[in-house]
């Protein structure tokens, strides 16, 4: 039970649990007073009560100025903020100064003595409580009803990594951290263009996380970007740990297995999309960073594209579909053809097959489910496991499935290719969230084709086609290029054209500013030949 | 394709023979796929010494009868549509044609009309069935890739399906010519694994000839061998053969290894009377040399060619003379006069196969082109004239 409610609205506590801890909570709520009171004493004691003197809110009391009259408290969360900053910047100037004057302290503290970026002053206690969590460090001062907010905030990070998921031979080796901050500023760093903006909001009650909602002004549609302000504004959630929440918070359908808003790891597939007119939401705390509208084509497109050649892009985007499509159909096809349709299997094969069903105790249904079953089990299993243990269970599973399974003749070798086959396609689906849908749909083709064999399956394919052609993503359709159809859209969806053909950003996703580039931006060959025949004219050492 | 089957329930036939007991009952051979036995290397795959196929007899009055009465015999129910093969005994292609066969077939949802149609010469259809085959596991597959690569390689025979005898049966003057298939040596060993145990098999399967039905589908009469090539080259089917020619008196001097050829039925009209110019154009490899020409020299090459125009222009009129006195026109000069005179064919279709077609004046000419003399150029033996 990590998260307790903090709404103001919940005060019905109609559950018993944690009843006191709560209530105790709640007349705190009520009883701290809106702004700071001039006592020292009673704003020590006030945040004390407050965060319920939690060992790691550290609350230094220092005396400075001349004669030491100026009584100061420096409050501030050891671990959120940065070490040195506190003690170079904050501690050291203040105990150094000594021309600070008690009356008017907070006004001195403020414009002379800290060396510090960021620093304000304040009188609301929720302001500054939140400023307190954000990691930034408060100064009080006896006599003052104000308090100074000084920006401190640091503490342990993880570095900047090269990204696990969404790994790329060529590219970028950057990937997103958990703080919003270097997540934006790697953002930044890609386009540097002031229209780059960036819209800060708190969501979660309780945990007030940060999120950013950033856009390029001018190519982002403003029909989407109003539709999505108005998605986040209606979240009222109380908490917020990772960009999932918010995804499902504000996407268009919930009863779909595909995602229509797409995440990633790396700031330049954040920059691409939102250089096509799209926009990202990054959450405080988690490396995943939301873009939208995203499309069905989306999905099936990796970085890498973009930086190989397109011909090369190109055949292997149209890899990716296709087994996409085998990982989808792959058990249901074997199901189907075995089952109902031998004739439209070539003689030579049928008997090969044959042969292998020939002791197989089960219809070949329940074989496929049993294998898959078996497949995902393994596959959760080794997921989760640690590293060390991980192994172990492939080895079970490769010679408990793969080889003893086909020995004591419960399943058939062909089965056993088919959910092999099937395995690796789904892995090869650069986009997980895709990938984990046609893992949940598989299931219900191949039931639909062992129950009416191809024209189960047809109907199944079809009605899939229909359900994508009827979901959104804010609000654009998610198999656009493809339905609708737009030529210029088509240009960087299944095929990609070579750069200086796409001349414009996708007609679906921007609306704004279109044209990405200039006419006649084609190499022109003719030049260099040029160049060549000079260059033997004057060298004249292969003319000969 | 409706219901849900098992490939476990399912019995796969290959091929089926149909033969006929003296007492006028159908005896259909259903040769039945042993997947185990085929496959083999699995479990439970001791494939060596068991028989790939099974074959079931089923004696009935008609063959929905009798294919009904071998759901008695045949544990599985009966799966007609990997059937490659249909073979018709010749007693019964002569006495009753083969309507009664095709409309069952052509009738079935299950039964392909791609299988191939052969006729079971001097023996039985069931030998051709039964026999087992050694490298072409599953006869039936042996049969009908024998039947590809004879007709490719020796053109004596052609692949027939059960579609291509609709359709000529449907044609204007064309019959079906149905290739022969025989069995050589002891039906009794052949039965058994041990025929294909030794590097001799004590029973062979081999094609032999092509039967010659009338347009109602009847039997009339075989083309053997050397006839046989004839008529292929007049269906315009040869891919490769090859011809041999006299030279003096030096037999078979020389042999051309046919790659290319077109053969064209020309219909003319000559005194309100029809007449076919046969058209053939060859084009070739010199195989094999006996006598020592000097085949560097573009003359003797031209000489070579006449000799083997005409020793290709004797072989094909061989089989045109056959046809006119057998009055069955399974070439189809017939549909290319009705094609370009469809007119006058108006006047003549009613007595064409009688009166028409013996009378039919028919010439051929043959093109041949020598494409290269193989790697070498001069025979050996002019080599050592030459020393």
């Amino acid at each position: 039970m990590p998260l307790f409610s903090k709404r103001k609205n919940n005060t019905d506590s109609k559950d018993k649990q944690n009843t006191d801890e709560r209530n105790q909570e709640q007349q705190q709520e009520k009883e701290r007073p809106v702004l700071i009171s001039p006592s020292l004493a009673k704003n020590i004691a006030e945040t004390k009560k407050e965060v319920g003197s939690s060992s790691d809110v550290i609350i230094r009391e220092i005396k400075i100025g001349e004669q030491d009259h100026v009584h100061l408290a420096v409050i501030y969360i050891s671990g959120l903020v940065d070490n040195n900053t506190i003690h170079e910047s904050l501690i050291d100037p203040l105990v150094q100064d000594e021309s600070i004057q008690n009356t008017h302290a907070i006004q001195q503290i403020l414009e002379k003595t800290l060396p510090l970026g960021g620093v304000k002053a304040e009188k609301s206690w929720d302001k500054l409580f939140s400023e307190l969590m954000l990691g930034n460090a408060l100064i009080f001062a006896d006599g003052h009803d104000e308090a100074l907010i000084c920006s401190t905030q640091g503490g342990e990070q993880r570095s900047i990594q090269e990204p696990s998921t969404q790994v790329s031979f060529r590219g970028p080796r950057q990937g997103f951290t958990e703080s919003l901050q270097t997540n934006i500023s790697m953002i930044r760093r890609y386009i540097k263009n002031p229209n780059l903006w960036v819209e800060k909001m708190k969501k979660g009650s309780v945990t007030n996380t940060d999120i950013a909602l950033m856009y390029i002004q001018g190519i982002c549609d403003e029909k989407v970007l109003k539709e999505v302000k108005q998605r986040l504004e209606k979240i009222d959630i109380d908490s917020i740990l990772e960009s999932g929440y918010i995804e499902q918070l504000i996407e268009d359908e919930t009863f779909t297995t595909f995602p229509t808003m797409y995440h990633t790891e790396r700031p330049d597939v954040v920059a691409g999309n939102l250089l096509e007119g799209r926009f990202a939401i990054i959450v405080d705390g988690t490396p995943f960073v939301l873009i939208a509208p995203a499309l069905f084509v989306q999905f099936f497109q990796s970085v890498e594209d973009y930086y190989s050649r397109f011909d090369i892009a190109t055949s292997i985007r149209i890899l990716r579909v296709l087994v996409f499509f085998i990982s989808l159909v792959a058990p249901a096809v074997y199901v189907a053809a075995t089952t109902f349709h031998q004739e439209m299997i070539p003689t030579q094969l049928l008997v090969v097959i044959a042969a292998q069903r020939e002791i197989v105790p089960f219809p070949a249904v329940v074989e496929a489910l049993t294998m898959e079953v078996a497949f995902e089990i393994l596959r959760e299993a080794g997921v989760r496991l640690p590293r060390v243990v991980g192994s172990a269970v492939s080895i079970v599973g490769a010679l408990v499935i793969g080889q003893a399974a086909v020995q004591a003749g419960i399943v058939s070798p062909a089965m056993v290719i088919i959910v092999a086959l099937t395995a690796i396609a789904s892995f090869a689906t650069p986009a997980f969230a895709m990938a984990i849908s046609a893992r949940l749909i598989r299931f219900i083709f191949i039931i639909a084709s062992a129950v009416m064999g191809f024209y189960g399956l047809i109907l199944g394919i079809i009605m899939m086609f229909v359900h994508l052609c009827s979901l959104r993503s804010f609000g654009v359709p998610y198999m656009s290029p493809l339905a609708p159809f737009s030529s210029q859209g088509v240009k960087d969806a299944l095929f990609r054209v070579p750069w200086w053909a796409d001349e414009k950003r996708p007609e679906s996703v921007s609306k704004e500013d279109k044209v990405r580039q200039g006419k006649d931006q084609r190499p022109e060959p003719a030049a260099s030949r040029g160049m060549v025949n000079k260059d033997l004219e004057e060298g004249d050492q292969n003319g000969t | 394709c409706w219901d849900k089957r098992e490939l476990t329930d399912l019995a796969i036939i290959s091929a089926i023979g149909i033969d006929r007991t003296n007492d006028s009952n159908y005896v259909l051979h259903l040769q039945i796929i042993n997947p185990g036995n085929v496959a083999g290397g699995l479990q439970g795959g001791g494939a060596g010494d068991r028989p790939p196929v099974s074959v079931y007899s089923i004696e009935g009055n008609n063959i929905t009868e009798a294919l009904r009465k071998a759901s008695m015999k045949v544990s599985r129910r009966l799966y007609f549509a990997h059937t490659n093969l249909v073979v018709i005994n010749e007693k019964l292609a002569k006495e009753e044609g083969l309507d009664f066969v095709l409309d069952n077939l052509d009738r079935d949802t299950e039964f392909r009309t791609t299988a191939t149609f052969v006729v079971a010469h001097k023996t039985k259809a069931e030998n051709i069935v039964k026999i087992l085959t050694p490298i072409d596991k599953i006869p039936s597959n042996k049969v009908n890739k024998t039947l590809d690569f004879t007709e490719a390689q020796y053109g004596r025979v052609v692949k027939i399906n059960i579609q291509d005898v609709l359709k000529t049966l449907a044609a204007n003057t064309m019959a079906p010519v149905i290739p022969g298939y025989m069995m050589i040596g002891d039906d009794k060993k052949g039965v058994s694994m041990e025929n294909t145990q030794a590097t001799d098999p004590k029973a062979i399967l081999q094609a032999d000839g092509l039967a010659v039905f009338d347009k109602a589908g009847y039997l009339k009469y075989w083309l053997e061998d050397d006839e046989s090539v004839g008529a292929v080259w007049l269906m315009n089917k040869i891919q490769h053969t090859f011809i041999n020619a006299d030279w003096g008196k030096t037999k078979d001097a020389v042999s051309l290894q046919v790659t290319h050829q077109d053969t064209k039925l020309v219909p003319k009209m000559r005194n309100g009377r029809p007449y076919i110019h046969v058209k053939v154009s060859v084009e070739g490899i010199i195989d094999a040399v006996k006598y020592p020409f000097q085949l560097s020299d573009p003359k003797v090459l031209a000489a070579i060619e006449k000799a083997l125009n005409k020793e290709l222009e004797k072989e094909i009129s061989h089989t045109v003379k056959k046809i006119k006195k057998n009055k069955i026109d399974f070439i189809g000069f017939g549909d290319t006069i009705y094609r370009k005179y469809p007119e006058q064919w108006e006047k003549m279709k009613d007595t064409w196969d009688k009166e028409y077609l013996p009378e039919l004046p028919i010439d051929v000419k043959a093109e041949t082109y020598i494409r290269r003399t193989g790697l070498r150029n001069n025979p050996i033996k002019h080599q050592f004239k030459d020393d």
